[in-house]
C-alpha cells in the first residue's frame, strides 16, 4: 500500500503545517480500506489502487467545503478586531488632544502651540482608518473572484 | 452527476443520518450515498474525508476501529449524544429550507 501512502502524502504535500499529519494519516487509511474492499470485489491490486487515485479528486475538492467560509469568519473577525481599534485610537488621541489643549491654554494662551502636537497624534487613527479600508477592500476583492 | 451546491451544504447532515443509521466506515458512506442515489450523486472521496475529519473534530461522531469480516482492521465512525442533536438542528433546518423553496418556485395554481 506504499502507492496509496505515496499518493496521499502527494497530494497534501502543499497544505498548512497545522494538521497535516492527521490528514494524510486518515485519509491514507480510508483509501486503503477502500482498496482492501475493492481486491475483495475481486478488481487486481493495480486496478483498486488506479481506481482509488482517480476517484480521489483533488486537494481543492478537500479544502474547498469549509476552508472558505473559515476564511471569511477569519476576515470578519480582523475587521471587527479593526474596529475595535480604531475607536480606542479616536477616543485615545481626543483625551491627549484635550490635555495637550488645557495645558496650552493654562500657560501660554497666546501661542497656540497645541495644533503641532494633535496633528501628529491624529495620524494614529488615521493609520487604523487605513489598514480597515484596506482590509475591507481585500473582502470585496475576494468576493468578485 | 450533478455538483450542487446545497447538496454540498447538506453535507454533513446527510452523513450523520447514514451514520446514525449505522455505523459505517469511509468507503462504506460513499457507497451508500452513490447507491442511494442511484449514482445521481456522487460524493467525492477527498469531499467526505474532509467532511469527516471536520464532523470528528467537532465532536459530532466518534471513530472506533472495529474488526472487519477477514483479518483486516476498519476506522468506523459512530455518532455521538452531540451529533445527534446536531443532526436534528439540521434536519428541521433543512424542512425549513425545503418549504421555502417549495413555496417560492412551485406554480401557483
Amino acid at each position: 500500500m506504499k502507492k496509496i501512502d505515496n499518493f496521499v502524502k502527494h497530494t497534501f504535500k502543499n497544505i498548512p503545517k497545522e494538521g497535516k499529519e492527521d490528514i494524510i494519516k486518515s485519509v491514507s487509511e480510508a483509501l486503503i480500506e477502500k482498496v482492501e474492499d475493492l481486491i475483495e470485489k475481486g478488481l487486481s491490486e493495480q486496478e483498486a489502487i488506479d481506481k482509488t487515485v482517480i476517484e480521489f479528486g483533488t486537494v481543492e475538492d478537500y479544502f474547498d467545503n469549509f476552508q472558505k467560509l473559515e476564511k471569511k469568519k477569519k476576515r470578519q473577525k480582523t475587521i471587527n478586531h479593526y474596529k475595535n481599534d480604531l475607536l480606542f485610537s479616536v477616543v485615545g488621541s481626543l483625551i491627549i488632544i484635550a490635555i495637550v489643549l488645557f495645558v496650552n491654554l493654562t500657560y501660554a494662551p497666546s501661542t497656540l502651540w497645541f495644533v503641532i502636537p494633535s496633528i501628529a497624534i491624529l495620524y494614529w487613527p488615521l493609520a487604523i482608518l487605513y489598514n480597515l479600508l484596506n482590509k475591507k477592500e481585500n473582502k470585496r476583492g475576494d468576493k468578485d473572484e | 452527476m450533478i455538483n450542487s451546491d446545497i447538496i454540498r451544504g447538506h453535507l454533513e447532515s446527510v452523513i450523520l443520518k447514514l451514520i446514525i443509521e449505522k455505523d459505517m466506515y469511509g468507503y462504506e458512506i460513499s457507497n451508500c450515498i452513490a447507491e442511494r442515489t442511484q449514482d445521481r450523486f456522487n460524493i467525492k472521496e477527498a469531499t467526505l474525508y474532509s467532511v469527516i475529519g471536520r464532523l470528528q473534530k467537532k465532536d459530532l461522531i466518534a471513530p472506533y476501529m472495529g474488526e472487519k469480516s477477514h483479518g483486516g482492521k476498519r476506522r468506523y465512525y459512530k455518532i455521538t449524544p452531540l451529533g445527534l442533536a446536531y443532526y436534528e438542528q439540521k434536519l428541521t433546518e433543512w424542512t425549513e429550507i425545503k418549504d421555502v423553496l417549495e413555496t417560492l418556485l412551485e406554480d401557483k395554481s
